[in-house]
């Protein structure tokens, strides 16, 4: 249970660029609910998400996992409860660290770490095993540089490392938005497959209105800072893009939407 | 080159090699470039040849000399870490102060030990000649410190270091406190240049304040040539490429300054070192532009 109140994050407070990125926003995600985000440049999508993560301190509001206040948590400190893939596939993993090792890094994701071997003979076995799920013949190459990996491949393997430890919630930020069509599908279908497989409670930030209709059970909409549009259930499955389309146009006041920066898939 | 030369020169790469590990933990591992390592090497030099004076144990001296370096270290790593000074700035502050710690340390520019009791005193008595016993005894150290290190990387504590220097963002996402991987691995690395510092003084009869110039560029130096001989990914070979390194660069340093045919003497060591590691750090990227030219030709 994820639950975010009168959330109101400020960048560059008292400067020329102050940005008021969330204006009080509300928020709460029942356990194993799978949530899309959607929402226009600015609009405050990924800023939700570093502030689940702990990236960004909020001015006000309270951030609450499972009734735990984490508002004031570090990153590292959240991050037992909290699974992320980022957007770009460079970030989620290290470059001139092995797969295996990668795996071990994430594998003790949120547990104390101590002088023990990091990667055993089980703990290889047990790795190989759950890379083969990704059908990508990644298992013959445990030992390989993650940096030798193409985008795609290190998105999926990111994907399955988040999955490694357990977690209150996996957040994904516009994971598959530097990847081709291809496989940007390979990549959604996994995380489709892990998210169900596992129960995970998601977050998943989207610039397609195409995808946010299509995965997880309940969309939601941001604009500016604040939630907008809020539908799940029979509503939701009622919705078709051009139905979001003009949600979305009378948020912005009837601007014509040929000028926006949407990818409408 | 004579055989006591050639020995010589092994012993003292040896004593670098502990530098050379110190230098790959702190530029290599944490990607953080540390100049601390001109001061801790004095550092450890003074407090385990003005203990050694005052009379105490060897080798407690020499552990102090680590415990001085390690904090050094941490210092560097605090002026970072916590008060956000640029790494190189923090790091050139401490080694700046060091000098001055190092004089009040010793009470003079230069402590003698040549009669005093050291680590290899024992030894000595073994029946094996100076110039081979003092290498030998060096290598141990060296030997037992690759041992450790390479247990220490591949632990998780260790690997969780790792990532730190690598992706600091991913690692923090992982559950990494990547601060206390930076005091831990900057404090570490300091005590090896420390230790480095004790032996110099032990193995050379004396310690000197400024005997610390250039430790950095010497360090660097050995790791460099090191991962040109032993170019292998795995993270023991990568250590042991660090001492090999080290050897090999005092063997050529050794060469230069002897062979009367180019004119060298020793106090151009500093001009040699500083050429070595530009031609070392521009050969990689020569050689990529001549495979980008060679890859735009073909086309």
């Amino acid at each position: 249970m994820i639950e975010v109140s009168d959330l109101h994050v400020v960048f560059g407070r008292g400067t020329a660029l102050e940005k008021h990125a969330l204006r009080g926003v509300d928020l709460a995600i029942p356990e194993g609910q799978f949530v899309t985000v959607i929402g226009s440049n600015g609009a405050g999508k990924s800023t939700i998400l570093a502030a689940l993560a702990g990236d960004v301190l909020p001015e006000s509001g309270r951030v609450a996992i499972d009734g735990l206040d984490v508002t004031r948590w570090p990153t590292p400190r959240r991050a037992a409860y909290v699974a992320r893939v980022f957007q770009d596939p460079l970030a989620g993993s290290c470059a001139t660290l092995s797969i295996e090792e990668n795996m071990a890094l994430a594998a003790a994701r949120g547990r104390r770490r101590g002088l023990g071997r990091a990667l055993g003979h089980d703990r290889r076995d047990a790795f190989r095993d759950r890379i083969a799920e990704l059908g990508l013949g990644l298992e013959n190459r445990l030992g390989d540089r993650m940096g030798l990996l193409s985008g795609g491949q290190r998105q999926a393997v990111s994907l399955l490392m988040a999955t490694l430890a357990g977690c209150k919630i996996l957040l994904l930020d516009e994971h598959t938005a530097a990847l081709d069509p291809a496989t940007a599908d390979f990549v959604l279908d996994l995380t489709r497959r892990f998210v169900a497989d596992k129960r995970l409670t998601a977050l998943m930030v989207t610039h397609s209105m195409r995808q946010a209709l299509d995965y997880g059970d309940r969309t939601v909409m941001l604009h500016e800072g604040r939630i907008v549009l809020d539908v799940a259930g029979e509503e939701r499955a009622g919705l078709d893009v051009p139905h979001l389309l003009a949600l979305f146009a009378r948020q912005r006041g009837g601007v014509e939407l040929s000028d926006d920066d949407l990818l409408i898939g | 080159m004579s055989e006591i030369a050639f020995f010589g020169a092994v012993e003292i790469g040896l004593v670098y090699a502990l530098v050379a590990l110190g230098v790959f933990l702190s530029f290599r591992v944490l990607d953080f470039p540390d100049l601390t390592v001109d001061g801790s090497f004095p550092l450890g030099a003074a407090v385990a040849a003005t203990l050694i004076v005052a009379g105490s144990d060897p080798w407690l001296a020499s552990a102090l000399a680590i415990v001085a370096g390690a904090c050094a270290g941490l210092v560097t790593a605090t002026l970072n870490v916590r008060f956000r000074i640029l790494h190189l700035l923090a790091s050139i502050l401490t080694m700046i102060a060091l000098f001055s710690i190092n004089l009040r340390v010793m009470g003079r520019p230069n402590v003698a030990i040549i009669m005093q009791d050291t680590m290899l005193t024992p030894f000595y008595g073994l029946g094996l000649p100076d110039h081979l016993l003092r290498p030998l005894f060096v290598l141990v150290v060296v030997a037992v410190v690759v041992a450790l290190l390479a247990w220490f990387l591949t632990s998780e504590f260790g690997l969780a270091m790792r990532a730190t220097g690598v992706n600091a963002r991913m690692a923090r996402a992982q559950g990494i406190n990547t601060n206390l991987h930076i005091y831990v691995g900057m404090a570490l690395s300091n005590g090896l240049v420390a230790l480095a510092g004790a032996l110099f003084a032990q193995t050379n009869g004396f310690a000197d304040v400024t005997s610390g110039i250039g430790t950095i560029v010497v360090g660097l130096a050995a790791v460099i040539v090191g991962e040109t001989v032993l170019p292998l990914r795995a993270l023991a070979w990568a250590l042991i490429a660090c001492v090999i390194g080290s050897i090999l660069y005092r063997l050529a340093v050794q060469l230069a300054l002897t062979a009367d045919v180019i004119g060298l003497q020793a106090s151009d060591l500093n001009l040699v070192t500083a050429a070595l590691v530009a031609v070392a750090l521009i050969l990689p990227q020569l050689r990529l532009r001549a495979g980008k030219a060679a890859a735009r030709g073909g086309k």
